[in-house]
């Protein structure tokens, strides 16, 4: 029984409104018996009180995260909510995600519905970022005060990310009533979060970006900078002074924690008893 | 199972919300026992807020209750939402952890809202198999509250009161008893609250919670949380702690959240009613004996 309940619950409040008639055709497509079909018939409008709730609870969630995207698509930001949750619907335990999951889900049909304009999904997204920013793990290592190293990578904040728009969303002013339009113009950002939990944000030229993605990704710091030159045509010689600046900038914001651990001072392997490696000693 | 490590005092605790964290976290020693929280708005993430639940920890005693372990779902609680879960009240320490007598999921979708389950026999083995699995998952006692329901599933094989007595014979968790809940489904459904009460199991209850609610223009009454409690409820909470004895309780308010100073108020006119009825009444086992108790299979 609490499987046929469950899945007609489910879309008693995430499909489409039903109405008295409507119920008797939702409920067939479930197994349920007759006394529970009856059960439900008798107290639809009863039923009708967890549609409410639970909606409210997911659209709250989701305003709270995105305000001004909501304000600008009105009743075309409902249309999608509704889609979300007819075909997809929450996944996660934690209401915080859930617009991370709506987001997701519209990030195919919005650039092919002209009635939503081109930079919706990233002011979306942009919002977004504060709580995502806000919210993500605290440093797997401690800050180290070592001289960086060219062939060493960099050790950064967990809750530090490069994101990048095709239009300048996060210049919009902040008021949820403001209908202006983003300029295009790409951009890449450095968000972060500082030392008093509140989130930053930094614009980078094109060369920090391609820099800071690749430290970030893990690579080291003399390859991210001649593969991020190679990528944005830039001379190796001038970007170096403004590579020092830059991450001289995001240590002193407490973003850059310091060198990755050195190789020879990394964890050794677990071995087994001959010395071999474990992963030497997997199948062959 | 372990027992309880850390006891919770017999007073007035109350919902940990947003609105007046900070206050908590760096005003006055505030005179309220524990304070209750939502593991969710603090597991899996890092910054402010657990941050500052750190802190408050090392002020007040804290405990844990959730909503969305879906304990009476066809699918058992997911591993990895129930590791995470492990993970933060041990953090936390606390003495128990609760949820709710609900599904909040079907499959893979979750609803963030508590949806009601048959009163039926195989549905309390189902949500008695899971509270004993949750203890072992956590390594700590569990408790599970009962919910409001504004409909209930399926023809009713139980009352309320008799699922609840077939629920604990086959776990050893501990009831949190909604007061609230109890009332709001007695007007929304027409029984006599005291009536019922007087069959719940409320030997078993480890935890009360008493809140306001909302009367809809249907006239159905909605557990929002969004309003001061109401004499009839603090009386139904008066003849409950005539029976439990002294039991930790909390004062929930979850939306419309007034100035701490308002909150506070109403919670020393709940705590009134308590140490009136425990100065007439007496107590019995403290709540922490009896999470123990239950935990160790007493």
């Amino acid at each position: 029984m609490q499987e046929g309940l469950e899945s007609a619950l489910s879309e008693l409040v995430r499909g489409p409104a039903v109405d008295a008639q409507g119920l008797g055709a939702l409920l067939s497509r479930h197994a349920l018996g007759a006394e529970e079909r009856a059960a439900f018939e008798a107290q639809l409008e009863r039923w009708l009180v967890y549609r409410t709730l639970v909606r409210n609870t997911l659209r709250n969630a989701v305003s709270l995260a995105i305000p001004r995207t909501l304000a600008r698509l009105g009743p075309l930001f409902d249309e999608y909510f509704e889609r979300f949750l007819a075909e997809r619907g929450p996944r996660t335990h934690y209401l915080r995600d859930v617009t991370t999951e709506l987001l997701d889900f519209v990030a195919p049909f919005w650039p092919s519905d002209a009635r939503v304009p081109p930079w919706s999904h990233e002011l979306a997204r942009h919002e977004a970022l504060e709580i995502v920013i806000a919210s993500l793990g605290e440093p797997l290592v401690p800050h180290v005060l070592e001289e960086l190293d060219a062939e060493r990578g960099l050790v950064f904040i967990e809750a530090a990310r490069v994101v990048r728009y095709d239009f300048a969303v996060h210049r919009l002013p902040a008021s949820d009533a403001d209908r202006s339009a983003p300029a295009r113009e790409a951009v890449a950002l450095f968000a972060y979060r500082d030392a008093e939990h509140d989130v930053r944000y930094l614009e980078l030229s094109p060369l920090a970006a391609a820099l800071v993605e690749r430290l970030l990704a893990g690579e080291s710091l003399k390859s991210a900078l001649v593969l991020a030159c190679a990528a944005t045509r830039s001379d190796p010689g001038t970007a170096l002074g403004g590579a020092a600046e830059l991450l001289a900038d995001l240590a002193a914001r407490g973003a850059l924690l310091g060198p990755a651990p050195r190789e020879d001072l990394r964890e050794p392997p677990e071995t087994s008893d001959d010395g071999a490696t474990l992963r030497e000693k997997g199948p062959p | 199972m372990t027992t309880a490590r850390r006891a919770l005092p017999p007073g007035v605790g109350l919902g940990l919300r947003w609105e007046f964290l900070e206050e908590v976290l760096d005003g006055p020693a505030l005179d309220v026992a524990f304070f209750e929280v939502s593991p969710e708005n603090y597991m899996r993430r890092g910054g402010y807020y657990p941050a500052a639940l750190e802190r408050i920890r090392r002020r007040y005693p804290l405990v844990t209750h959730g909503i969305t372990l879906s304990l009476g779902a066809h699918r058992a609680p997911d591993g990895d939402y129930l590791e995470q879960l492990r993970h933060e009240v041990e953090r936390l320490d606390t003495p128990w952890h609760s949820d709710h007598l609900a599904f909040t999921s079907a499959g893979s979708s979750v609803f963030h809202e508590l949806l009601p389950l048959p009163f039926t026999r195989d549905t309390a083995r189902r949500v008695a198999d899971r509270l004993e699995a949750l203890a072992d998952a956590l390594g700590r006692p569990v408790a599970v509250e009962n919910i409001t329901y504004y409909a209930l599933p399926g023809p009713r094989e139980l009352s309320e009161g008799d699922f609840l007595h077939e629920l604990f014979e086959r776990t050893r968790a501990g009831l949190l008893f909604d007061v609230n809940n109890l009332y709001v489904n007695a007007e929304n459904h027409g029984f006599d609250a005291t009536r019922a009460l007087d069959q719940f199991p409320l030997d078993r209850v480890v935890e009360v919670h008493v809140a306001g609610h909302t009367r809809s223009g249907s006239g159905l009454i909605l557990d929002t949380h969004g309003a001061p409690v109401i004499e009839p409820v603090l009386a139904l909470l008066a003849r409950t702690l005539e029976r439990t004895g002294p039991v930790p309780v909390l004062l929930e308010r979850d939306n419309d959240v007034p100035p701490l100073d308002e909150l506070l108020a109403e919670l020393r006119a709940v705590r009134a009613v308590c140490e009136r009825v425990w100065q007439t009444h007496g107590g019995s086992a403290l709540p922490a004996e009896r999470a123990e108790a239950h935990a160790g299979g007493a």
